[in-house]
């Protein structure tokens, strides 16, 4: 029989890996589904959904991905375990009344989804306490970069410097980055925990132009410079000439020869 | 198996030579490769046939793998093809009359395959280049300080150095001694011996003068193709 | 007597001035200056004025020559797309700034400058653009301070100061060619020499924010490095003021460099 179970917390207190984890220890089928705590302007999906269930789909092949699903569908997989994540960026005030707001609600209600249960990071004891820290008033900003290819060594210095506060203080920041090899990193990093995550997709596009899967960035903390954000990422990425330039030897592998620089 | 390479250069346009190398190459055994470290091209005679025969070499000799040299610099920077570049070094040192020579001698419909022609290889752990990667007319000889040629192999991160531009036949090992090195900074003060590597610098002749070297024993074959009638003189094995 | 040797100023006038200033307070009048007066800092011009009012003897840096040869630098002396194009906007500013009186000051320094056996670059003998980096092999040091044929070697150029003494050297080497059939077996002794890298004054790079610099004593042979305190704040505020990109404050005040250094930092264009 089918569970629905509601996960919700502050951004980066570990529901994603959480919910990774649970997947991987669980033996039958899985779904995975993404809520917001607001109405999204019609787009169908944040970066930040994008970035979380790209990385969920490319760790286990086999979850499936509900966030597509028509609305009446969802509640017809009836043996799935399904979880649905849910960000709170504003911390109930009190634990044990963590609500859900009247937009999840509604949310739910549509998809016909009715939990059976409902966990809260910071509450719940059977989730790791990984990130006491209550954000208020968080600023978000994010980029969607679907076709988009970083210069590895500028995307070093950009993340060095924006994990860093160069462009504002920085709580959280998350993205999948593309690389011209033709790799995605899931970058990952919460101010309260030391270092960041980089976790290279085990699906990997040949070096072969841009690449059509999904790729974003996701930013949230106070006072953030989000015009110096945007124009050191436009120094970063590749124009065509460039990609191709990264490209073309790794397409055509030959025995090493040197040029002259 | 045994695998033994094929090193020319200095050419300069003498198909009859190349086909005397390849006879004596036919000949010998396990030479599975035939590598041309530049100078096919030269001033003294026309290197058309030369160049028509590298680019499309007879089936049954060996495939040559060429890259340029200090002659082929000079003749592309006057073609224009090196940027802003002319054969200044030519000029300078044997004047207008063979730069004029040198454009003569090579037709320019080998003009695009010669600029397509890599800087140096790198194959295993030995570097194949026509001079050094500090200068494609680095003169470096048996007698050049070794420190120089320690040097040359560490911008090319490679143990053996294959050269060409003196023209030199010799293989110079390294194999021993070291140098102190001690380094204060703000943070304080270090010290570190850095050993001589078994490495090794071969200069591999010219023209007629060649070296076969064989992969397995390290071993350098200096070798000279002489005319018909005789056989291959071997200088040293 | 002792004389100071002062490297990679980089337009950043409050740093400049405190470092003349401790040299002045020890009693030095005998400077040396190893180029890259400009480049990424906000007062080019105050900072090339200063220095020539002052008659400092100077070799030509990396960023002095590029400003009068127009941008020089090969792509690869940038370690990747993002310093490339911040480099480029710091150029294209310090050219618009720079006076031509100073450009033609600039243009005029030597790439190097000999006293007896003492030789001052800025990057290496070899070229401007090349790191003689503290841990590099040491046998290709040994080659530049001998190529260059001096005992001591004063450079700058990779913003981290350092003293590298090179001695007890010696190579082995046996020889076989066509005209001896034994290979013939020698070894050579190589000469004691030193590399002072004077660090940087405007733009530092060794773990904290204070300013570098050397100072030489050609009769007992020793060299001190010295770091010295300036107002940060101030640079910083220059550099918003002058609407250079902001996260240039941002990486000075943190002690990082403007632009990250080469990746491959023996890297030498061979343009």
């Amino acid at each position: 029989m089918g569970q629905k179970w509601l996960i919700s917390g502050s951004p980066g207190c570990g529901k994603t890996t959480w919910i990774l984890n649970t997947i991987k220890r669980n033996q039958g089928a899985c779904g995975y589904l993404r809520l917001t705590e607001q109405a999204n302007n019609g787009q169908k999906k944040s970066p930040e959904s994008l970035i979380d269930s790209t990385f969920l789909k490319d760790q286990v092949p086999h979850l499936q991905d509900l966030s597509d699903c028509p609305d009446i569908s969802i509640s017809k997989h009836k043996d799935l375990l399904i979880f649905v994540e849910l960000s709170q960026s504003h911390s109930p005030e009190k634990l044990e009344a963590v609500g859900i707001n009247p937009y999840v609600k509604s949310q739910l209600e549509s998809l016909k989804l009715q939990p059976d249960r409902h966990l809260h990071f910071g509450r719940d004891s059977e989730l790791p306490n990984n990130d006491t820290l209550v954000f208020k008033d968080l600023a978000s900003w994010s980029l969607n970069l679907a076709r988009s290819v970083w210069d590895p060594q500028s995307l070093n210095t950009f993340w060095f410097e924006l994990v860093n506060g160069a462009y504002g203080d920085v709580y959280r920041a998350k993205g999948l980055m593309n690389l011209p090899d033709g790799q995605s990193i899931f970058f990952n990093w919460i101010v309260s925990q030391k270092g960041s995550q980089f976790l290279p997709l085990k699906t990997v596009s040949p070096p072969n132009g841009r690449p059509e899967r999904p790729s974003g960035l996701v930013i949230q903390g106070q006072g953030l410079d989000c015009i110096n954000i945007q124009s050191t990422i436009n120094l970063c990425l590749l124009n065509d000439a460039l990609l191709e330039m990264h490209q073309m030897p790794l397409r055509d592998r030959q025995p090493e020869a040197l040029r002259a620089s | 198996m045994i695998e033994r390479w094929a090193l020319v250069s200095g050419l300069k346009g003498d198909l009859e030579t190349y086909e005397l190398i390849q006879r004596d190459l036919k000949k010998a055994r396990g030479v599975t490769a035939l590598f041309v470290l530049g100078d096919m091209i030269g001033p003294e005679r026309n290197c058309d046939a030369l160049l028509n025969r590298l680019q499309n070499p007879r089936r049954d000799e060996l495939q040559p793998q060429c890259i340029y040299g200090w002659w082929e610099e000079q003749l592309l920077a006057e073609q224009g093809l090196r940027g802003e570049q002319k054969a200044d070094a030519l000029r300078l040192n044997q004047g207008e009359e063979v730069v004029s020579a040198l454009l003569n001698a090579v037709d320019t419909y080998h003009l695009k395959w010669l600029s397509s022609l890599q800087f140096g290889f790198i194959e295993l752990d030995c570097g194949l280049i026509h001079g050094s990667s500090a200068d494609i007319g680095d003169n470096l000889t048996s007698e050049t300080s070794p420190l120089i040629l320690i040097d040359r192999l560490t911008r090319l991160d490679v143990n053996r150095l294959f050269t060409a531009h003196s023209t030199k036949q010799f293989h110079l090992e390294l194999t021993g001694g070291g140098l102190d090195s001690q380094v204060k900074d703000l943070n304080g003060e270090s010290q570190h011996k850095q050993k001589v590597s078994k490495q090794s610098i071969i200069g591999i002749g010219a023209g007629a003068s060649y070296t076969i070297y064989d992969v397995g024993s390290d071993k350098t074959h200096f070798l000279t193709a002489v005319g018909q009638c005789n056989t291959p003189s071997k200088g040293f094995a | 007597m002792k004389h100071a040797v002062i490297s990679c100023l980089h337009a950043n006038l409050a740093a400049v001035k405190a470092v003349l200033n401790d040299i002045d307070q020890k009693g030095i009048s005998d400077i040396t200056c190893l180029g890259d007066l400009v480049g990424y800092g906000p007062q080019p011009n105050e900072v090339v004025d200063l220095v020539r009012e002052l008659d400092i003897a100077c070799c030509q840096g990396c960023w002095d020559e590029d400003i009068i040869e127009g941008l020089n630098a090969c792509e690869c002396s940038y370690p990747s797309q993002l310093a490339e194009k911040r480099g480029h906007l710091a150029h294209q500013w310090t050219a618009e700034q720079l006076t031509d009186i100073n450009k033609d000051f600039l243009a005029s320094l030597p790439t190097s400058i000999r006293r007896d056996r003492i030789l001052f670059v800025h990057g290496s003998p070899n070229s401007q653009h090349e790191y003689l980096l503290p841990d590099m092999n040491a046998f290709a040091a040994l080659e530049r301070v001998e190529k260059a044929g001096a005992d001591t070697l004063f450079c700058g150029h990779t913003h981290q100061p350092y003293v590298r003494d090179l001695k007890n050297g010696s190579i082995r080497v046996r020889l076989q060619n066509t005209s001896n059939h034994n290979a013939e077996e020698k070894e050579i002794n190589l000469p004691m020499r030193k590399i002072v890298n004077a660090g940087s004054v405007g733009e530092p790079r060794h773990g904290s924010t204070n300013a570098t610099y050397v100072i030489h004593d050609d009769v007992t042979g020793q060299v001190e490095i010295k770091e010295v305190v300036y107002d940060i704040g101030l640079t910083c505020q220059a550099i918003i003021d002058a609407g250079l990109p902001r996260i240039f404050a941002w990486r000075l005040s943190h002690g990082f460099e403007f632009a990250e250094q080469a990746e491959d930092a023996s890297h030498v264009c061979e343009r």
